[in-house]
C-alpha cells in the first residue's frame, strides 16, 4: 500500500493544475456565455466555406 | 416547419393579401412582410441557411424601413461620437455592442458568420446570454456604420454600448464568487474521497501512520477552502460585528474556523476528531447559495443596462454666418442656435425661431397625436420633427432638458418606492442569536458534565442549525422562476418584484401603447358603388395630408391625387378641390349638414365619411385599435384586482377605451407628475399597485408603483424604471408573470417550511450529543439538495 504515498501527492498536484486551469478559464471569460457554445458544434459550416474559397 | 399560415422567419401570421417567398433549405417558404423577406434572403444569399436548421426560437420580425435606418447609422462614423465608446488600438478599433433580437444560440452564430465575411472585420465574439457582441475591425477598411448595417441586414439591431462601472464591479464579483465556489467544489470532492476511505475502515485495518498521512493531505487540501473560499463569510461576520449586530455569517464563521483549528490541533497532537470534509462541504454549499443569489441579481442588472443604449444625440449647430457644424447635443449651451431638419430628432430643449412643423412628442407625453408648433413655441429634446425645417434657439443645456428632468423624477421615485419589510433579515437575526446562545449553553452544559466531546457537540449544533437550506430557499426559487419567465420573453429586473407581485390588489394601466396599438388606423371601410376604392382612398389621402389631426395618419398612402384650397372646419372635417370637384371628409353630422340627407344604412357605424355635395362616397371606422386579446386579459384580471386607467390622452378617448374594456376608474389628461401623485395617494390608502406602461411619461409612475411592467416597445426610460419587461407587445404576459409569482411564493414557503422543520427537529439530537458533526453535515447537505430540487421544478416551461 505504500504506493499511495506517491499516488496521492501526484493526485494533489493534478488537482492543483486543474484549479489553475479553472481559474484561468474564469479569468478569460470562458464561463460568460453558457447558452451558446453548447450548440456551436452543430454548425459545421467551416468545412463548407473552405471548399467555396 | 412548412407552415403556410405563419412566417417562416419570425413565426408571426402571414398576410393573406401579400405573398413573399424565399427558398430556404431547399423549399419555398412563405414570409410575412418585406422586412422578413429581405432578412431571410440576405441570410440565404450569404450561405448561412443552417441558421434555420438549428435555431430553437423564431427570429424577430424584420424591419421594413431599412433605408431610413441606413442614413441614421451614418452618425456613428463621426470621430467625436466614436471616442466615447470605441477603444482605439492603433490599426484596429474595438467596440462593444448590444444586440436586440437575439433569441437563441443560432442567432449568435449567424451574426458572427455574417460579420466575419466582411473585409476588415478582425474579430467578432457574440455573447448570446448577455445579448452583446464585441467587434474588432480595421478602421481603414470598413466603417462602423457599415458594421451596424451588416447586422441590421440579417434582422438584428445593434447599438454601441458601454457597460457602466456598477456593472463592471458586478462582473468582477461574479468571477470571484465563481472561483471560490469552484475551488471549494473541487476540494470537497478530494477531501471527501480521502475521508470516505477512513469512514469505511470498519475493521481497523488502516494503520495509525496511514490515517495521519490522510489527515495531513486533507489539511493541505482544506486550507485554501477555509482561507480563500470561506473568506466571504468571515468578512460578512466581521462587518456585522463591527456594526454591533449579528447575521448568518457569525455562526458560520465560528463553525468553520472552530472546526478547522480543532482539526489542526488533532492532527498535530495525533489524537481527537478531524472533520475537514465537513468544513469543505459546508463552505461549498453555503457559497453555492450566495453565488446563485448573486447571479440572479447580476442578470437582472445586465438586462436593464442593455436597455440603456448608448445613443449619442447630434445637433446641427448654426453659427452667426449661417454655417452648419455637427455637434454633440451635450456640448450645446444656452443661446446656441441649431437647425432641425424634417424627420430628425430635436436634440435639445429650445424655442423655435424660424419655421413651423408638426412635432411628435409621443416619447414625452405618450400620445401619438403630433403637436403643431410655430415660431415662439417651445420644443423638447428627444421629440421628432415630422415635416418642417426648424431653427431652434437653445434654452436649456442637455442636462436640464425636460427628458432628463423626467428621468430625475423617476430616480427620486425609485428611492421612495415602498420597501417590502425585510422580514427575512429580522428573522435571521433572531434565529442567529438563538443559535449562538444555544450552542454556548450546550458547550457550557457538556463542559460542566466534564465531557470531552463538549466542543464537538457545540460544533454539531452550529452546523445542524446552519440555515443553509433556508438561505437557498428563496434565491433558488427566484432564479428558477426568472429563468422560466425569461424563456417566455419576460425579463425580471428585480428579483423581489416576484414576491411583491403576489401581494398586489390594484392594477393601473397606461392607455396608448399599452392597451392600444398607439396609432390610428382604418378599422373598417365601405365604398359607394359609384366610386372606385383606390380613387376614394386617394382623395381621402389628398385631403388629409393638409390636416394635423392624428386621424389623418390613418389615411396616408401613395397616391397621385392632390387637393387644392383645403379648408379645415374645426370639429367637423376638411373640404377641398380634387381635380376640380369639391370633396368633403369629416364627421357623419357634417355630412347631414352639407348634403341635407341622412346617411344610408351601412354595415358599420362610421366616424369618418368621404362625400361630395350630393352623396356619400366612402365611410370609414377609424380608431386607435386595442391590441389583440386585450379584452380577455382585462376581463380575467378584473375578477381579481381593482383596475384603473391612467392616461395622458383626452378624457373622452380614455373613457371610450375604458367603456370598451369595462374599466370603471379611468383618468385622462394626466401629466407624469399627476400620475405619480395618483399612485402615491393610492399607496397611502393601502393599495399595492401594479403599473403597466410604456412611455417616458410613465417612467416616474412606473418607478413609484409597487411593481411595474414595461410593455413591449416601451421607451428605454420606461424600461429602466420598470421591474418587469415584456419583450413582446402582448399583454398576456401579465397573467403568466402573476401565475409564476404565485407558484414561486408557494415554492418558497414549502422550502422554508422544510428547511426550518429540519433545523428545529435536528436540534435536540445535536444538543444531546447524539449527532456527530459529520452527520449534521450530511443532514444539512440533503436538506439543501431537497430545497434546490423543489425549486428546480419551477423550470418546467409549460407550468401554466
Amino acid at each position: 500500500m505504500s504506493i499511495i504515498y506517491v499516488l496521492i501527492p501526484i493526485a494533489v498536484i493534478i488537482v492543483a493544475i486543474a484549479i489553475g486551469v479553472f481559474f484561468w478559464a474564469v479569468k478569460s471569460n470562458q464561463f460568460d456565455d453558457l447558452e451558446r457554445h453548447g450548440s456551436s458544434i452543430l454548425f459545421d459550416d467551416d468545412i463548407q466555406s473552405k471548399k467555396d474559397d | 416547419m412548412s407552415n403556410h399560415e405563419n412566417c417562416y422567419h419570425c413565426g408571426l401570421p402571414n398576410d393573406p393579401q401579400q405573398e413573399f417567398f424565399t427558398t430556404i433549405l431547399g423549399q419555398p417558404r412563405q414570409l410575412c412582410c418585406p422586412g422578413c423577406h429581405a432578412v431571410a434572403t440576405a441570410i440565404v444569399e450569404n450561405g448561412l441557411e443552417s441558421y434555420y436548421q438549428f435555431r430553437t426560437e423564431p427570429a424577430e420580425k424584420g424591419d421594413d424601413a431599412l433605408d431610413i435606418t441606413l442614413a441614421k447609422l451614418a452618425i456613428y462614423d463621426q470621430p467625436e461620437l466614436q471616442e466615447e465608446f470605441v477603444y482605439d488600438e492603433g490599426k484596429h478599433k474595438q467596440i462593444q455592442l448590444t444586440i436586440e433580437g437575439i433569441t437563441c444560440a443560432a442567432c449568435g452564430w449567424l451574426i458572427e458568420k455574417q460579420l466575419i465575411k466582411q473585409a476588415g472585420i478582425k474579430q467578432v465574439a457574440v455573447n448570446v446570454a448577455e445579448r452583446r457582441a464585441v467587434v474588432t475591425w480595421e478602421s481603414a477598411t470598413i466603417s462602423l456604420s457599415k458594421i451596424l448595417l451588416t447586422i441590421k441586414r440579417i434582422g438584428y439591431h445593434a447599438m454601441p454600448f458601454q457597460p457602466d462601472q456598477h456593472e463592471q464591479s458586478f462582473i468582477n464579483e461574479h468571477k470571484r464568487y465563481l472561483k471560490k465556489v469552484g475551488l471549494a467544489g473541487i476540494m470537497t470532492m478530494q477531501v471527501m474521497m480521502l475521508m470516505t476511505g477512513l469512514y469505511f475502515d470498519l475493521f481497523g485495518n488502516i494503520g495509525h501512520e496511514t490515517r495521519q498521512y490522510f489527515y495531513w493531505i486533507a489539511l493541505v487540501l482544506t486550507t485554501p477552502v477555509v482561507f480563500y473560499s470561506g473568506s466571504v463569510f468571515y468578512l460578512g461576520a466581521f462587518k456585522a460585528l463591527a456594526a454591533k449586530t449579528v447575521n448568518m455569517d457569525v455562526p458560520v464563521t465560528i463553525a468553520v474556523l472552530g472546526t478547522y483549528l480543532a482539526g489542526i490541533k488533532s492532527v498535530l497532537l495525533e489524537e481527537g476528531e478531524v472533520y475537514f470534509e465537513s468544513i469543505c462541504m459546508f463552505v461549498f454549499l453555503l457559497l453555492l447559495s450566495r453565488f446563485l443569489e448573486h447571479r440572479a441579481r447580476q442578470k437582472a442588472a445586465q438586462v436593464s443596462a442593455n436597455l440603456m443604449q448608448h445613443i449619442p444625440v447630434t445637433a446641427n449647430q448654426l453659427d452667426e454666418k449661417g454655417n452648419l457644424t455637427t455637434q454633440l447635443a451635450k456640448s450645446l449651451s444656452v443661446g446656441d442656435k441649431v437647425l432641425v431638419k424634417a424627420g430628425e430628432t430635436v436634440p435639445i430643449d429650445g424655442i423655435i425661431e424660424r419655421g413651423e412643423s408638426r412635432i411628435d412628442e409621443s416619447m414625452l407625453t405618450g400620445e401619438f397625436a403630433p403637436v403643431a408648433k410655430v415660431a415662439g413655441d417651445g420644443v423638447y429634446g428627444g421629440t421628432i420633427n415630422q415635416n418642417g425645417v426648424l431653427e431652434v434657439r437653445v434654452t436649456a443645456t442637455l442636462k436640464n432638458a425636460l427628458v432628463n428632468q423626467i428621468i430625475r423624477l423617476q430616480t427620486s421615485a425609485l428611492i421612495n418606492k415602498p420597501k417590502i419589510a425585510q422580514t427575512a433579515d429580522r428573522f435571521s437575526k433572531i434565529f442567529v442569536s438563538i443559535v449562538l446562545v444555544l450552542s454556548a449553553l450546550t458547550f457550557g452544559f457538556w463542559s460542566y458534565l466534564g465531557s470531552e466531546q463538549a466542543f464537538w457537540i457545540m460544533i454539531a449544533v452550529l452546523i445542524a442549525t446552519c440555515p443553509c437550506a433556508l438561505g437557498l430557499a428563496t434565491p433558488s426559487a427566484l432564479t428558477c422562476a426568472m429563468a422560466n419567465l425569461n424563456s417566455h420573453g419576460i425579463l425580471i429586473k428585480r428579483a423581489d418584484a416576484l414576491e411583491q407581485l403576489t401581494k398586489i390588489d390594484t392594477i393601473a394601466l397606461d392607455k396608448t401603447g399599452t392597451l392600444t396599438k398607439g396609432a390610428f388606423s382604418i378599422e373598417k371601410q365601405v365604398f359607394a358603388p359609384e366610386i372606385h376604392e383606390s380613387t376614394a382612398l386617394g382623395i381621402a389621402h389628398a385631403l388629409e395630408t393638409a390636416s394635423e389631426h392624428p386621424i389623418a395618419s390613418a389615411f396616408l398612402s401613395n397616391t397621385d391625387f392632390t387637393a387644392r384650397n383645403v379648408k379645415v372646419e374645426p370639429g367637423k372635417g376638411l373640404m377641398g378641390h380634387v381635380d376640380g370637384e369639391v370633396f368633403y371628409i369629416g364627421s357623419p353630422q357634417w355630412f347631414a349638414e352639407v348634403t341635407g340627407h341622412t346617411l344610408v344604412v351601412l354595415p358599420l357605424s362610421p366616424n369618418v365619411i368621404l362625400f361630395n355635395e350630393h352623396q356619400w362616397l366612402a365611410a370609414f371606422v377609424v380608431s386607435d385599435e386595442l391590441k389583440e386579446g386585450t379584452d380577455t386579459v382585462i376581463d380575467e384580471l378584473r375578477a381579481r384586482y381593482a383596475m384603473c386607467l391612467l392616461s395622458g390622452d383626452t378624457q373622452k378617448q380614455v373613457d371610450k377605451v375604458a367603456r370598451a374594456l369595462n374599466i370603471q376608474n379611468a383618468m385622462g389628461e394626466m401629466t407624469p407628475e399627476s400620475k405619480m401623485a395618483y399612485m402615491q395617494d393610492a399607496q397611502r390608502d393601502g393599495s399595492r399597485v401594479l403599473m403597466m406602461g410604456d412611455g417616458i411619461n410613465d417612467a416616474p409612475v412606473l418607478a413609484q408603483a409597487d411593481v411595474s411592467v414595461a410593455v413591449g416597445n416601451a421607451t428605454d426610460v420606461a424600461r429602466s424604471a420598470a421591474d418587469v419587461i415584456f419583450l413582446n407587445a402582448e399583454l398576456q404576459g401579465v397573467q403568466r408573470v402573476i401565475g409564476i409569482a404565485e407558484l414561486t411564493a408557494r415554492k418558497i414557503k414549502q422550502n422554508m417550511a422544510w428547511a426550518l422543520g429540519y433545523n428545529v427537529s435536528i436540534l435536540p439530537f445535536a444538543v444531546s450529543g447524539i449527532l456527530h458533526p459529520w452527520m449534521a453535515m450530511v443532514g444539512m447537505s440533503l436538506s439543501s439538495i431537497i430545497v434546490v430540487a423543489n425549486s428546480a421544478r419551477l423550470l418546467k416551461k409549460d407550468l401554466l
